[in-house]
């Protein structure tokens, strides 16, 4: 079960889908769950330009989901967690909406479904 | 609202009650009233309204009586209906809503089928409010399970 981080906004939110909404992101993200990498090394498994993939980088910061730093020559990239968190609670929260309405659901056709079988059983009764 | 996409939220529930019950507890706005409450906890009878069928609607107003300045108006616009099987169309939720929530829109799809021993398995759909999802599958849900895994608990 992921931590709780803090409910983001709802362009926060929009950012981090958006941001996840790409294959290629993804796979940077899925990268950098085990570690900071460099620009090089993040590019290494995809045959796109590096150019593109620090576009892709730069999408992924806006939204909050990695930081980039520079160590000398070296550009790197690391995971911020607490985004991803944040859209993920987002989610609990609109499944939460319904399901406390349903465990209301529960109650209310119970109700309904024993005082069909008092009717029925009454009915019998009445029928000998 | 872009709904080529897969959903962004799916839940399945059981229900122990045949499925033109369930389904009726859905579109029968006295039922409804009783029961329904994402946003508080009285539905005002004489504000629920319905039109169940494709083109039609659902309206209805949920308030917290001890707190007037908390109230939420639902919608949801139609687009399919099948009589004790399915309800598709777009939900509208305004107002001054509880619990941090803004006014937001969303496509859902509920489906009822029949379960063993006279029960109903309930799929919910949702698209969340959310314009700008690319058409890609379930990779954002496949983010998250990776991601669980490594998150600090």
């Amino acid at each position: 079960m992921l931590n709780v981080a803090p409910a983001c906004t709802a362009h926060e939110f929009d950012l981090v889908f958006s941001a996840l909404a790409d294959g290629t992101r993804r796979d940077i993200v899925e990268r950098l769950s085990t570690g900071e990498a460099t620009v090089t090394e993040l590019a290494a498994p995809f045959t796109i330009s590096l150019p593109a993939i620090s576009r892709h980088l730069k999408v992924l910061e806006t939204a909050g989901l990695i930081t980039r730093s520079q160590h000398g020559r070296w550009r790197s990239a690391r995971l911020s967690p607490a985004s991803l968190a944040g859209a993920a609670a987002w989610l609990e929260r609109y499944e939460r909406l319904w399901t406390e309405s349903f465990d209301r659901l529960d109650e209310h056709l119970a109700r309904l479904t024993s005082e069909n079988s008092a009717v029925q059983d009454r009915d019998q009764r009445q029928q000998r | 609202m872009n709904t080529t996409t897969a959903p962004q939220l799916t839940l399945t529930r059981l229900f122990n009650a045949p499925r033109a019950l369930v389904f009726r507890a859905f579109t029968d706005p006295e039922q409804f009233a009783s029961w329904w409450g994402p946003f508080g906890n009285l539905l005002p009878r004489d504000e629920v309204e319905f039109d169940v069928r494709p083109g039609g609607y659902l309206r209805w107003t949920e308030l917290f009586p001890g707190q007037p300045d908390t109230w939420t108006k639902g919608r949801v616009d139609l687009t399919e209906v099948v009589d004790g099987e399915l309800l598709d169309g777009v939900m509208q939720i305004t107002g001054h809503l509880p619990h941090g929530f803004k006014p937001f829109e969303t496509r859902m799809r509920l489906e009822f089928h029949d379960e063993t021993d006279g029960r109903t398995r309930l799929e919910v759909s949702q698209w969340l409010p959310n314009h700008l999802v690319a058409p890609t599958t379930n990779g954002w849900g496949e983010a998250f399970s990776k991601l669980d895994a490594t998150l600090p608990s």
